[in-house]
């Protein structure tokens, strides 16, 4: 699948129309499914361990095998003045020169666990456009993104070497949401020593994922390493879960995630409305009063 | 978007103009140095932004706000803004304007000056 001028101009509007719609709009949107055959995967991992760097290359390195990817990246918004900086453009600059990737760069806004605003509907449009590979990088705020987990098919969890010995890996948290736990930069010092570090603490919680060894990668970009095992890894990842994984379980759990998001902002905008008497009632009113409101 | 287009390597204006602008609350893209007009249009119609900011310290303004606004016509993008800044002569304003325009700013103004103008003609 390619998309001429006039279709990503399109595809582009099409994107911002549900990145900027209303609760009230989302809930008028068209829900006739397509037939679809793209790989969700989600990237995630702490700032500044490599992410936007590793969906370029990544990108760049499914193109080149003829197919067609989607990329949605989101960067925080400031909590004060809703503004954001979206810099991942300069990591994958090379890549969107790729007639076989579209990008698109989205702020946090409202969104409070690494997502965006209406991320379901942004995947749901890029998958039924027909992407074979829909990446969806996270903002990385570290332990707190399990709405990823929900909402993609594979998560691939990037580390770096030398941030934190076999205590940390032990931590409950990030680690936990990972398919595919992927270390970059991987010809730096440590990398050998970290692997097996997360390979030994993932072992340990294979019974709890329904028995999915997580695989960790090495990988390096500059040194062009892994990311053919990669994806690999996502298809057997992939063919696992077809197996394995209760397909309806799966899409009441991303139905209750985009109920509880549309909800959420709902009651932000009720709270909003109520915030100049919220310190002086009690709280048993104000929840009533929010309650009735919804 | 604020863009990075030609050669000239100093984007402390860049920078310091996306920040002022997240500060007042607008979603900024940066492209990073040394991007071509046509990557810069094909960029800011991929991600449907409002305006694109050229920030151009070499002299090549006029060329290039010629370039971007012709590349962004190809690609759909004719609704697009185009501001730019820079170390630009007050005698090469017509023809910035001609050349597609909407504001010029230079580094004798005010930021809260150049938001301002921006949120002014965008909104205009």
């Amino acid at each position: 699948m390619l998309l001429d001028t006039k279709q990503r101009r399109e595809l582009a509007r099409e994107l911002s129309r549900i990145a900027n719609a209303s609760v009230d709009e989302i809930l008028g949107i068209d829900e006739t499914a397509v037939e679809v055959r793209a790989r969700r995967i989600g990237i995630t991992g702490p700032p500044g361990v490599g992410k936007s760097t590793l969906v370029g290359a990544f990108a760049k390195s499914l193109a080149a095998a003829g197919r067609a990817v989607g990329v949605l990246a989101v960067d925080p918004a400031s909590p004060y003045t809703r503004g954001a900086v979206l810099g991942d453009r300069i990591r994958v600059a090379e890549a969107t020169d790729d007639a076989h990737i579209f990008m698109r760069s989205l702020s946090s806004r409202d969104a409070n666990d690494g997502m965006c605003n209406n991320a379901a509907d942004l995947l749901r449009v890029l998958e039924q456009r027909g992407f074979d590979d829909v990446l969806l990088e996270t903002v990385g705020v570290g332990q707190a993104e399990h709405a990823v987990k929900t909402l993609v098919d594979t998560v691939v969890l990037l580390l770096q070497p030398e941030t934190g010995d076999a205590v940390q890996a032990l931590k409950a948290g990030i680690l936990e949401i990972a398919d595919i736990v992927v270390i970059s930069k991987c010809d730096l010092d440590g990398a050998q020593r970290m692997r097996e570090n997360i390979a030994a603490t993932m072992h340990f919680g294979a019974n709890r994922n329904g028995g999915w060894e997580v695989p960790v990668l090495l990988v390096s970009v500059e040194s062009d390493i892994g990311l053919e095992a990669l994806s690999e890894h996502i298809d057997l990842h992939g063919a696992w879960r077809d197996a394995n994984a209760d397909r309806r379980a799966v899409e009441a759990e991303r139905a209750g995630y985009r109920l509880r998001d549309l909800l959420t902002r709902r009651i932000d905008t009720v709270l909003g409305e109520a915030a100049g008497s919220i310190a002086e009632r009690d709280v048993a009113a104000v929840y009533r009063w929010v309650v009735d409101r919804l | 978007m604020i863009a990075k287009p030609g050669l000239d390597g100093h984007d402390v204006g860049a920078k310091i103009i996306a920040l002022a602008l997240r500060d007042a609350g607008a979603e900024v893209i940066y492209t990073g140095l040394r991007k071509s007009p046509e990557y810069i249009a094909r960029i800011a119609v991929e991600e449907d932004v409002d305006a694109v900011g050229l920030s151009v310290l070499s002299g090549g303004h006029l060329d290039l706000v010629t370039d971007t606004a012709g590349h962004l016509a190809d690609y759909g993008g004719d609704d697009i803004a185009i501001f730019v800044g820079g170390t630009i002569p007050a005698a090469d304003n017509d023809a910035l304007e001609k050349a597609g325009a909407k504001g010029i700013y230079n580094a004798s103004q005010r930021i809260d000056d150049v938001l301002a103008s921006i949120g002014r003609l965008l909104t205009a």
